[in-house]
Formats: structure tokens, sequence, C-alpha cells
């Protein structure tokens, strides 16, 4: 059952949130139960439906107090699909949300969605400024998945959360692959779904990490500098991937970048096992950096286990940068990504209320 | 350089085609010369560059041109 709390009016109902803890620090849009219900609504679902728990605080998330935090993320209705999705994808086992959650690292959850749900439950924008502002759906739903990770999963920093400084894609961390674009087959169909399905992926990840490249047109070995400069940014010395290794990390490839490797011969499968390949480091130079993570011992600590540890997708403007996300790889699935269908068969198209209609 | 009165056009790739509308209207320089490459241009080695480069270049010389005007 939802708590319901009383105040005077729109400005008083959002103090009330701020001063108990319920908001990421930014203004909300104020759940008040007929926005809930139409956010219930929307999802075709009955409000009491449990879609799992959520740590470290083992909150219940119902379908009606994930609608409280998609209308307090500002989502429109027809978001709210792959935002049950998304939800119903970090509960998953597989994800370690306790431990996700309650770790010191700076992990965030990354929302990737494809199908046809980015159009139809969006538009989620998968070119310029994906991962910036200015894109409505990319920010609510992102947004919406860590109000529910807050206020049902119980996560606070200091005392739940104690990621040591945190990073700004805990705010909201959410895209779609540009999939009419790419020269090769969706992430989800690399995943194991088919090209019709539409699916959420969510991966713990760091912010992004720019990695420039310049290509060229005259060196008929581009892309292997390319190659390098990606291996480097997802797993150097410095991040826990190459440390701790063994952790799903993120390679989004934007399409010049992608042209260059999918000109090369490469498939997104070569392409992994490529970077994979190049993602090791010797032990004794680890050891010499940091000594408590890297006993001193002749040969090489690869970052990934195996190229599947790599999700590598397409998006973001044509220019001379992609972005990595190096991860957090711990936690008992060590930093694994899960994946949820996005389920719209019973969603609902409901009205947006107008400025000043409080519903 | 426009400003000054110095002759100039700007080459602007198609992708980038908007910000430069963007750009010249802030600047109050709606009508700045420009002139529409392909896109994307860099890395796409030498002979390419050579070809965007002969398939523009008159069209560059009267945009200059225009300037004098």
């Amino acid at each position: 059952m939802t708590d319901l709390f009383r105040a005077e009016s729109e400005e008083a109902a959002l103090e009330d949130l701020h001063t108990r803890g319920l908001t990421d620090g930014l203004p909300v849009v104020i759940p008040t139960p007929d926005r809930v219900s139409q956010m219930v609504l929307a999802s075709g679902q009955e409000a009491d439906m449990v879609l799992g728990t959520m740590g470290p605080g083992h909150g219940l998330a119902t379908m009606e107090k994930v609608a409280v935090a998609a209308v307090m993320a500002g989502c429109l209705p027809d978001y709210m699909p792959i935002v049950v999705a998304a939800v119903k994808a970090v509960i998953e086992p597989v994800f370690d949300l306790t431990e996700m959650q309650a770790t010191t690292h700076c992990t965030a959850p990354l929302i990737i969605v494809n199908g046809p749900a980015r159009i139809s439950c969006g538009p989620v924008s998968s070119g310029y400024g994906a991962l910036g502002p200015g894109h409505r759906a990319n920010a609510s739903i992102g947004r919406a998945l860590r109000l529910t990770m807050m206020n049902i999963g119980g996560a606070r920093p200091g005392a739940s959360d104690m990621a040591l400084l945190g990073h700004p894609g805990k705010f909201t961390y959410c895209l779609a692959e540009d999939e009419e674009n790419s020269p090769f087959p969706p992430l989800h169909t690399t995943l194991g779904f088919d090209k019709e399905d539409s699916v959420v992926t969510v991966i713990g990840a760091e912010a992004p990490h720019s990695v420039i490249h310049s290509g060229d047109g005259d060196d008929p070995k581009q892309h292997e500098g390319l190659l390098d400069m990606l291996a480097i940014g997802v797993a150097n010395p410095a991040t826990n991937n190459a440390m701790l290794s063994s952790g799903t990390a993120t390679v989004v490839l934007n399409p010049e970048h992608a042209g260059i490797l999918h000109r090369a011969g490469l498939s997104r499968d070569d392409i992994a096992a490529e970077i994979c390949e190049r993602c090791q480091h010797p032990n004794a130079e680890l050891h010499q950096l940091s000594p408590g993570f890297a006993p001193s011992q002749a040969g090489v600590r690869k970052a990934f286990r195996s190229p599947e540890q790599l999700l590598i997708l397409m998006a973001g403007g044509s220019g001379l940068y992609s972005m990595v996300m190096p991860s957090w790889c711990a936690g008992t699935h060590r930093n694994s990504p899960s994946s949820s269908l996005v389920d719209f068969e019973f969603a609902c198209e409901i009205p947006v209320h107008g400025p000043g209609e409080l519903g | 350089m426009a400003k000054l009165g110095v002759p100039a056009v700007a080459l602007v790739t198609q992708e980038f085609w908007p910000q430069g509308d963007f750009v010249a209207r802030s600047l109050g320089m709606p009508d700045v010369p420009r002139v529409k490459l392909p896109h994307p241009i860099a890395g796409t080695g030498t002979a390419n560059m050579k070809a965007v480069a002969t398939q523009v270049a008159l069209e560059v010389i009267k945009a200059l041109e225009g300037c004098l005007d």
C-alpha cells in the first residue's frame, strides 16, 4: 500500500517530499492520486501487481509505487512500459541491485532501449547528446528508475548508498540504440531477442568516458588504432575492469567509428573479441601500480573473461568521439547486464493533462 | 573575419548545417557566405578530400567574389 501524504498546496507538497528525502534533490511532479492512477492505467496492469523486491531496503515494487516514481520524474504515460521494463531488469537477481546500490563505487544503471518501443513509448533519443539534457523521454525514464531505487529500494547517500562521490548518471542514464543507422544488427538480437522485440537492457556503468579517434581513409589499418583506443579507454589500469576484472562494460560507438569498424569487415562480435583481446595488462605492471589488488606474479591479467562481457552499441552524433563506460566488476554476478522485454500489449494511451490541471 | 570586411566563406558539412544556421543568426549574420560539404570530411582520406575540394572550389571562389560586390 502506498502512503498518502496531505499538503496545503503543490509548493508545500514539494517541500514536504524534499524534507522526507523522497526526491533526487531536484523539483518533482507531485504524485497526486489522479496522476498516479493515470500512470498505472498507462501500464495496463493492476496497481497492486508486484514486480519484485528492490534492495537494499527490500521494498516491494508494486505497479503503483513505480507509477509514483514515473509521475515524480516527469514521465509521460507513454513512457511507462519502458520504466516498468527497466525496474524489472534491475530486480532480476543477475543484476545484484542490493550490492550495486550499496557499493562505494560510482556505478549507476545505464538503460539501453532497443526495438519498436524506442519510438512508440518515447521517442527515446539515440542521436546527438542522447545522454545529455534536452530529451524528455531519456531524462525522465532514467530519473524514474533512480527514484524507484531510492524510494522503493531505500538507497540514500551516505546511509545505504555508499558511493563515495557518485556520478551525474545517477540522476538519469538512458538512451536508445540508433538501429536505423547502425551497420550492425541491434544490440538486443546479440543478447538473444528477436529484432521485432522491444527490450530494455540495464548495465551498471561508470560515467561515460570519451574516446577520441580520427579516421584516416588512406590507412587500410585505421580500425586498429580505433580498437586500441577503445580498449585503453574501457580498461586502462585505473579502472576496476583492469584491477578486479571480469565485469561487463559498455562501448557506445558513434556512427563514424561504427562505419570504420564495419568497413574493416568486423561484426559486433568481432569488435568485442578484438577489444577483449587488447584489454590485458602485465601482472607486474598492475602490481607496481596497486599492490593490494594485484599480487606480484608472472603473466597478464585479462580485464574481461570473454568478448560477451563487452556490450557494444551505436548511438550519438557523427564525429570524433565514442564513449566507453567502465564498470564496478563486483557483486555475485560481477556486474552482469540484465534485459527485460517491454510489455506494452496491455498499455493504454492516456491523454496528457494541460497546464494547471491537477487531475 | 567577415565582420572585419575580410572576404570569408565558411565551409560547413551537411551534418552541421543546422548549427551553422544557428551560429550565423546568433552572430547577426544570417547571410554569411557558406558552402556545404558532404559529411564526414575528417579522416576520409586524401583522394576523397581532393575530390570534394575539386567539387566545391568554384562555389568557394564565387562566394568570395560575392564578398567584394
